[in-house]
């Protein structure tokens, strides 16, 4: 692998570290399997890429992404809620209807940004080579965002919205309104995501309408990847692995479609990421049965 | 103060698996005092219980904690004036939490949460001093996880995060049921304490006509979604088992079938 390649592994590891610590909120902290990422990534991509070429500011337009994807992960956890339309099944309703809301948003298929000023503009002139500065660029945004998950999640709101994803009972006599944390929770989680899919935009060029299609899966195998890695006692070790699993989930990715030997091309990307994201689920189950010694002794 | 006023409860109304878990219940408990509450299975206890939690929606009649009426108010909201130890040492604290956070999680029972770090030194010191108070030697142990301590020591921590803050009443919902008789003891040890100490309002419900005799100041019975036995300070005072059985037959007119009561 290139040098020029290995660092495009990172770069796009970095960025879908934000979109794993988004599925590490739902799947993990408020234990509720959202797939609505699907959609709020491109969500976020078609907002952002629109808004740039109609003139506004960079900066501004992906922050009015993240707030749309929000609103996205808004929508799915109010018809759990408040409709009791079961979570996947009401995460999957808000992915359809995003995929028309998308096209909608950028009136066509795709939305280029050729030639546009986006966010990475200003740092063209510092005179290192592009494939250094933007994973730089990543670095610094996914530790804010770590950094920023992690103070939330040890506030009191974050501890209660831990509490409500993992024991809701105990949560609501703690007084904790458990529907608010939902909602609340879910808004951040697809609202990172969908500042992924913005400076997924910005980076490659343009938002497309097919740019959001596993994404749930490759948010999943990042976090299935960091917990199988390292340990995730801490919430400054869980974040930690989200990103971690996301950069590994990415070199694994590069390596295997640039060994020319095994003879694995792009296409063969999804397929890849499915068996990874099954492999690193059977993990800990094929583990304890290894530990067993095979299940000779009863148990 | 607590004041509960002809109390409806229907299950599954209309069905064939109707059940009409209180029927007219009445009960006031005037503050600080410690009651304990007997009935059979499917007596209403536990139905009473979440009614007074806010878990379950009554379909008529009035509860008032305090000076409020909260008939209304959902378990979330009721929290301040509420606390409750449940059954199970899983169901009233979160395993995947360290201690430190689930008692940082009490800390805020009834106070708005903001986004303020929630532990910080002076809580932990606090913290370490409630905890020393059980002698467990868990006040080393504000990192670890929940789910590492033993029911018992669960059972004790709950009781701590449910005393952190002030409440109306403390509703014990047989805390010690799970547990093995040595834990169970020292537990409701600790929570004679912690009730006499803090000069609590308590409701303990209990499937053991000993244990409901023992302790607090006052036992009910529920019997059919009522109260039909209610005896406190000296009536209660050198009344066995057989005495309590035996005012339960004047009363109904009929032999108490369920044997769990008299077991324990």
């Amino acid at each position: 692998m290139s040098l020029i390649a290995f660092l495009g592994a990172i770069e796009i590891g970095l960025l879908f570290g934000l979109v794993a610590l988004g599925v590490f909120l739902s799947f993990r902290v408020l234990n509720f399997p959202d797939l609505t990422v699907d959609g709020s990534l491109p969500l976020g991509a078609a907002v952002a890429a629109t808004l740039i070429v109609s003139g506004w500011n960079p900066l501004a337009s992906t922050l009015i992404a993240m707030f749309a994807g929000g609103l996205a992960g808004m929508v799915t956890a109010l018809l759990n809620i408040r409709l009791k339309i079961l979570h996947l099944l009401a995460s999957i309703l808000t992915m359809i209807g995003l995929y028309t809301v998308n096209l909608r948003i950028m009136g066509k298929p795709n939305q280029p940004l050729l030639g546009e000023v986006t966010i990475f503009t200003p740092f063209e002139g510092l005179g290192l080579p592009y494939y250094w500065i933007n994973p730089l660029i990543f670095v610094v945004i996914i530790v804010v965002a770590k950094l920023a998950v992690d103070a939330f999640l040890t506030s009191e709101v974050g501890l209660a919205m831990r509490a409500t994803g993992v024991n809701p009972r105990m949560a609501r006599a703690q007084g904790i309104r458990t529907g608010i944390m939902i909602v609340g929770g879910m808004a951040l989680s697809n609202a990172l995501v969908a500042l992924a899919g913005a400076l997924f935009a910005q980076l490659q060029g343009g938002a497309d309408i097919s740019m959001g299609v596993g994404v749930i899966v490759i948010g999943l195998a990042a976090v299935i990847v960091g917990e199988a890695v390292m340990s995730t006692r801490t919430i400054f070790l869980a974040t930690l692995a989200c990103i971690v699993g996301s950069i590994i989930y990415r070199l694994v990715i590069a390596v295997a479609l640039n060994a020319d030997f095994i003879g694995l091309q792009a296409q063969d990307l999804k397929l890849i990421t499915a068996v990874l994201v099954v492999l690193a689920m059977a993990l800990p189950t094929v583990r304890k049965r290894f530990l067993r010694g095979g299940g000779a002794r009863a148990s | 103060m607590i004041q509960i006023d002809d109390v409806y409860v229907t299950f599954n109304p209309g069905t064939v698996i109707e059940t009409r878990a209180l029927r007219g219940l009445a009960l006031s408990i005037p503050k600080g005092q410690f009651v304990t509450m007997i009935g059979s299975n499917g007596s209403g206890k536990s139905t009473l219980l979440n009614v007074l939690a806010g878990e379950v929606p009554v379909d008529s009649g009035r509860i008032c904690v305090g000076d409020e009426d909260v008939t209304g108010r959902p378990a979330s909201e009721r929290a301040g004036l509420v606390s409750r130890v449940f059954q199970d040492p899983m169901a009233g604290t979160c395993e995947a939490l360290t201690i430190e956070e689930n008692l940082a999680l009490a800390q805020q029972r009834g106070h708005r949460r903001r986004l303020k770090r929630a532990i910080g030194d002076d809580l932990r010191e606090k913290f370490r001093e409630r905890l020393a108070s059980l002698g467990l030697g868990l006040e080393m142990r504000l990192q670890d996880r929940m789910g590492l301590l033993s029911g018992g020591q669960r059972q004790a921590v709950s009781l701590v995060m449910a005393t952190l803050q002030p409440m109306k009443i403390l509703l014990l919902d047989e805390h010690t049921a799970a547990l093995d008789p040595k834990t169970a003891s020292f537990v409701m040890g600790l929570t004679d304490r912690f009730v006499e100490e803090d000069n609590l309002t308590a409701l303990l419900v209990t499937h053991s006509m000993r244990q409901a005799l023992d302790h607090g100041m006052r036992t009910i019975m529920l019997h059919e979604g009522q109260v039909v036995l209610d005896v406190a300070d000296g009536k209660r005072e050198g009344l066995d088992v057989a005495d309590f059985l035996q005012m339960f037959e004047n009363v109904r007119g009929d032999e108490l079938a369920d044997d769990s009561l008299l077991l324990g």
